[in-house]
């Protein structure tokens, strides 16, 4: 066989079998791997919207997504807004679980984050950030409490507490936070975001 | 041909030519995942899949390649397994394969590979590459366990994820951060070659 | 304002060698001179853009519209692979001293980590046209940036008496380690 013809011919058939041993791999965890993505999203919003059953995708952008959490009933019990955003070095992924009105928030969730360890990164961490940031008020801008307070008791219901010594982290989440939920009132009174059960996930 | 023992073959992946401390290959995922013990493992274990079973194909086919495409071929190759280490490790290992990221994806250009198809699976037996690849990577995972040891006791204090440091040890943040990962292979590679010099001079 | 912070980003914050630490083994071994630096930086920024906008369009118009996403890693590869060649035979038809240069450095950006980075980095930020480009344009930039003060470093060190054993690449790592540390005095530029 001619030199240029056995190239032609060995690459196209490694080629071929690449193709086809890859289109079957890719087959047999295609669907493992969107319920991985699928289950991790559910995680958070049932840990954000506390009472979720089931859960909807209502609005979908590249950094912002928007979910209701629903019971038993299939009612909206609240709102969960899956955003993303800069953080101090890289990029911080969160949930914010709101009630219907968007105007207290039950919970804030984390997942994703690459600040700095046992610094900003403590952003994900209950004790020291997360756990004031629940039933705050959001109907207006929610703002950093600065001096650090020792206690939720001693901060206004619009405030949370930023974490000594990861100021920048604590405010690249308010950032995100604030943005998100003014993108999110938009969208609502731009009949964007449905709320009727539609189920589409 | 090699005319090495079989031991000899395995061997000298682990320190005369361990492919990091020796010949200097592989250096970007080594820096990038070493910072706690069970990223480098993993990535170490990916690596070790992609290069024994791209060895294998290339040394079983080596005689059906022209070599004028034989690196086309070879990328190819390695970039199929390469992909089925990616899509097994997002399928059943989700918080691993995120932790790695796109390092992962990244071992397609691992030099390391590459490397291996073009200085020897593509010139000896299945048999013998079967054993260079397990060597070579054996050094790779070694090199890899090392460093992150070093990164996560220090830069965390812990092993593994579990505490092994008391509660008077302050973490070396840094050691977690990019300066730390260059700084302690530097090292690293400085006492490999300091310790090849004095071995040398004694014989 | 988003195509600035990629821009600063890519360049200082998040440089590609001394935060992703991709594009090392040319890093290490192209930095002895600041001349063949710059030459290597550039050469990189080019084959970046370039694959920046490839990338783009084989995820953009043929993976995700057919589901091929297990595809990418190949295709990306090859496409690599092919760009590299082609620049080769670009340079060497338009500009043969160029070529004379750029020599051997250019067949080595095939297995430059860096350039495969940035296509994966692109799609996994699922980055829109505009956004690839500058984002690649501006990595090979902030590569360059970094070898261009590694080499300067370099040839200062030439001069310096460096222990045996520290000699190459040891002392080259630790230094990338201090620059690395000094970058990191760009974070938290954007907000």
């Amino acid at each position: 066989m001619k030199l240029s013809a056995r190239m032609v011919v060995v690459l196209t058939s490694i080629g071929l079998l690449s193709g086809s041993f890859l289109a079957t791999v890719g087959h047999l965890t295609k669907e493992r791997i969107a319920l991985n993505k699928q289950r991790e999203i559910e995680e958070a919003i049932i840990q954000v919207v506390p009472g979720t059953a089931s859960s909807q995708k209502l609005y979908e952008e590249r950094d912002l997504s928007v979910y209701g959490g629903k019971d038993e009933e299939g009612n909206i019990i609240g709102f969960a807004i899956h955003a993303s955003g800069i953080g101090f070095q890289d990029k911080i992924t969160l949930m914010l679980g709101t009630n219907t009105s968007l105007e207290r928030t039950n919970r804030l969730a984390i997942l994703d984050q690459k600040e700095t360890p046992g610094l900003g990164a403590k952003i994900t961490d209950a004790e020291s950030f997360l756990k004031y940031w629940e039933n705050r008020d959001c109907s207006g801008v929610i703002s950093l409490r600065k001096p650090v307070v020792r206690s939720a008791e001693e901060l206004l219901p619009s405030e949370i507490n930023t974490i000594t010594g990861a100021t920048i982290s604590s405010e690249a989440v308010l950032s995100i936070v604030n943005r998100s939920l003014e993108y999110t009132r938009r969208l609502i009174k731009e009949g964007k975001l449905s709320r009727e059960a539609q189920d589409v996930k | 041909m090699s005319n090495k023992t079989i031991g000899q073959e395995f061997i000298k992946g682990l320190w005369d030519e361990n492919p990091v401390f020796r010949q200097l290959l592989g250096l970007c995922p080594t820096l990038a995942v070493t910072g706690a013990v069970i990223n480098g493992l993993a990535m170490g274990l990916a690596t070790t899949f992609v290069l024994i079973f791209s060895s294998l194909v290339v040394s079983s086919i080596k005689k059906l390649i022209p070599s004028q495409v034989r690196i086309a071929s070879y990328i190819v190759i390695i970039a199929t397994f390469v992909t089925v280490a990616d899509r097994f490790l997002a399928a059943f290992f989700p918080p691993i394969s995120k932790s790695l990221g796109p390092y992962v994806p990244l071992i397609v250009v691992n030099c390391i590979i590459l490397g291996r198809q073009e200085a020897y699976s593509s010139k000896n037996t299945v048999g013998r590459s079967l054993i260079d690849a397990l060597g070579m990577s054996t050094g790779f995972v070694l090199a890899l366990l090392i460093l992150s040891s070093i990164r996560e006791i220090l830069g965390a204090g812990t092993f593994f994820g579990y505490q092994v440091m008391g509660a008077w040890f302050k973490p070396w943040i840094i050691m977690i951060l990019p300066p730390g990962a260059f700084i302690t292979l530097g090292i690293l590679l400085a006492l490999a070659l300091h310790i090849e010099r004095r071995t040398k001079s004694r014989k | 304002m988003e195509l600035v912070a990629i821009f600063i980003s890519a360049i200082l914050i998040n440089n590609f060698v001394l935060y992703y630490f991709l594009g090392i083994c040319p890093f290490l071994g192209v930095s002895k001179k600041i001349d063949s630096a710059l030459s290597m930086g550039l050469a990189v920024t080019f084959v970046m853009t370039i694959t920046a906008v490839v990338s783009w369009a084989i995820n953009h118009w043929i993976l995700i519209p057919h589901e091929l996403d297990y595809l990418k890693i190949v295709s990306f590869i090859l496409v690599i692979a092919s760009l590299v060649q082609f620049v080769e035979m670009f340079i060497r038809k338009i500009s043969p001293p160029l070529y004379q240069a750029l020599g051997i450095y250019l067949p080595l950006i095939t297995t430059n980590c860096a350039i495969m980075g940035l296509a994966l980095l692109a799609a996994l930020r699922d980055y829109g046209f505009a956004e690839a480009v500058i984002f690649g344009f501006s990595s090979g930039l902030g590569f360059t940036l970094a070898i261009i003060i590694m080499a300067g470093i370099r040839e200062q060190l030439d001069l310096a008496d460096v222990p045996e054993p520290l000699k190459g690449a040891a002392i080259a790592l630790i230094v990338a380690g201090i620059m690395a540390l000094a970058f990191m005095g760009f974070v938290g530029m954007i907000k």
